[in-house]
């Protein structure tokens, strides 16, 4: 089964200035269950082709479908409702809503999907207490550590047990230590929950324990397998 | 409670921490609380002076009228008394009869044109003696009389003589004057109904009936029910049909107050659209982050609509307290004294009604709803991407 077909996406900012065309007719496959890594040089649109996929943001040309379903294609509330159950999010700066605690901030999925406050507080400890974090539950988002944040961050993208997980430079911005403990996770929590993980990073080390590498440049996308496919 | 309430909360929690925006939050909400006070403080004292004069009012006019349909005579006064008097809660009946003439003090050197016509029912109707007359302020002014002085009535209907027609006059003690009021729709001079007689030449009948109600309220449903009693040829008036040009300008009154001083809310609003303005911006990457989590565009709306509406409770919440207190500490302890030999008060009234009082809440929380929606709207248009793309 295909998790991500993307075909001959394009791409290109406008804003004040000149428009900048970050990418232009990328097209690949990701099967579903795969842990993929996409590395480039910056300003590639790593973080955009992650934005396009998970339907933050929209393609000048061409269509992506996440498990068979145009993202691009479904109505705001539909799309929403999609993101909110299928997709996860991890960003570089972890974007913990600051004014909520760690339990809160992986609570908020749930309370967007309607879920009882009480019930989905119970969820957030639940997948909390798996990424080692039960004890800061009651933390605010500022008094956790880097390392902590992006943990908090992981259980707040996998808190609706989605089947996609985006991962835009989650290691980018902690020391190795903490890098390779934050990866450590996702490799774990991938292979319990069965789901499909798109990983942007430039540490080649990480990359290559990926089941997948696709490497971006200015010409367009390479896929090659990963270390862990060639075994 | 639902999740975009909870974000508005804590916006608004958090922007103690944040003092540009904890700052403009602070103006807006004590914006909104002045304008809300000064709102309501002016109602509650236009209401005071409004309830006195509908008060007089319904004190000093007739609560229901039967006057003729054509002509100025009642075509059977005593089948209207008894219809009237069949009313339930009429207290007392008085027959009417008014004319035009002069008034001048008993040495003929002052002399005014008045109207005059028996007793009102609603006023001054302690019994009176025949020859007994209530003149208004200022024609016993004018005329340079005090109680216990003398009148010369005379009416405009005149009488033959042996020497051809002459006006027909009497000479009435002044038992009392009246402190006379614009709402007043009374006569110059009020006589006895036997002088009242005299004067305009009607020996019997009456120019029309009034009556006084225990009740000044039910006077609507009495003047239903009476013409239903009554045949063709008579009109039913109440005490507030024939002052209703009184009441519309003091209801007019009313909404010219709360039109010009609901613009302080209307300014105190601008506030509420910079603060949800500044919120947005500085929040532009959890709006982000929120519909990467899934959140759609009409919950980003309704997270600026609340905390558009939490300022606006707070700010209205504090007003109304404020209004309230100020008018009810004004009215209880006389804290704006009138002197009263100039006015018929010793102090402005203030008086609450909680359906005013209810109006500006309402008014308040709408605006500052209202001040949010621009803000919340672009808020729940922005590029989610971008925000997050934006605020690395």
């Amino acid at each position: 089964m295909i998790a991500i077909k993307a075909d001959n996406l394009s791409r290109t900012y406008t804003g004040e200035g000149a428009p900048v065309k970050v990418f232009s007719h990328l097209s690949f496959e990701v099967p579903a269950g795969t842990f993929a890594a996409v590395m480039g040089p910056s300003g590639v649109g790593k973080s955009t082709l992650l934005h396009l996929i998970g339907g933050i943001d929209r393609p000048d040309e061409g269509r992506v479908e996440v498990f068979g379903q145009a993202i691009d294609e479904l109505p705001p509330r539909l799309r929403a409702r999609f993101r909110n159950e299928k997709i996860g999010f991890v960003f570089q700066f972890h974007h913990l809503l600051p004014e909520f605690t760690a339990e809160e901030n992986v609570a908020m999925p749930h309370r967007i999907a309607g879920v009882p406050k009480s019930e989905a507080l119970r969820m957030a400890g639940e997948i909390l207490a798996r990424v080692g974090l039960a004890d800061r539950r009651a933390h605010g988002a500022r008094a956790l550590s880097g390392g902590e944040q992006q943990r908090v961050a992981i259980a707040r993208a996998l808190a609706r047990g989605p089947g996609l997980l985006l991962a835009d430079e989650p290691t980018g911005n902690l020391d190795a230590a903490s890098a390779q403990a934050v990866f450590d996770l996702l490799r774990e929590l991938h292979a319990e929950r069965g789901m499909t993980t798109i990983l942007v990073t430039h540490n080649p080390d990480l990359a290559r324990r990926c089941d997948r590498l696709f490497t971006m440049t200015r010409e367009g996308i390479a896929a090659a397998q990963g270390l862990s496919e060639r075994g | 409670m639902r999740f975009e309430t909870s974000i508005a909360l804590r916006y608004l929690a958090a922007s103690r921490r944040r003092a540009h925006v904890a700052l403009i939050a602070t103006i807006s909400i004590v914006g909104l609380a002045v304008g809300v006070a000064a709102l309501v403080v002016s109602l509650a004292l236009l209401s005071g002076f409004q309830d006195r004069i509908r008060r007089q009012m319904a004190e000093r006019t007739a609560h229901l009228t039967v006057s003729p349909e054509r002509g100025v005579l009642l075509p059977d006064p005593e089948a209207a008394r008894r219809a009237l008097a069949a009313l339930p809660g009429v207290r007392s009946i008085v027959p009417i009869l008014e004319g035009r003439g002069w008034a001048s003090d008993v040495d003929g050197t002052s002399t005014y044109p008045v109207r005059f016509r028996t007793r009102a029912g609603g006023g001054s109707g302690e019994a009176a003696a025949p020859d007994d007359a209530s003149l208004a302020r200022p024609l016993a002014s004018r005329l340079r009389v005090a109680e216990d002085g003398l009148v010369r009535l005379t009416s405009s209907r005149t009488r033959l003589s042996p020497v051809g027609p002459i006006p027909v006059s009497a000479v009435l003690r002044v038992a009392q004057i009246r402190r006379s009021s614009a709402f007043e729709n009374t006569a110059e001079i009020e006589v006895s109904e036997e002088t009242a007689r005299i004067l305009t030449g009607v020996p019997g009948g009456a120019h029309s009936l009034e009556a006084v109600l225990d009740d000044p309220e039910r006077a609507e449903a009495a003047a239903r029910q009476l013409a239903a009693k009554l045949p063709a040829g008579y009109r039913v008036a109440t005490w507030r049909e024939r002052n209703a040009p009184l009441a519309f300008a003091l209801r007019l009154e009313k909404v010219v107050i709360f039109v010009t001083v609901a613009l302080v809310i209307v300014v105190a609003a601008l506030n509420i659209v910079s603060n949800i303005a500044l919120t947005v911006v500085e929040k532009k990457r959890d709006l982000g982050v929120l519909t990467a989590m899934g959140a759609a565009p009409g919950s980003l709306l309704r997270i600026y609509l609340t905390l558009g509406a939490i300022i606006g409770s707070l700010g209205t919440a504090a007003g109304v307290a404020l209004g309230v207190g100020i008018s009810a500490a004004a009215d209880r302890f006389h804290l704006v004294p009138l002197p009263a030999d100039v006015y018929m008060l010793t102090h402005v009234p203030f008086a609450i009604h909680p359906g005013e009082v209810a109006a500006c809440a309402a008014f308040a929380l709408a605006t500052a709803v209202a001040a949010a929606v621009l803000p919340a709207r672009a808020a729940s248009r922005l590029a989610p991407g971008e925000a997050i793309r934006l605020s690395r």
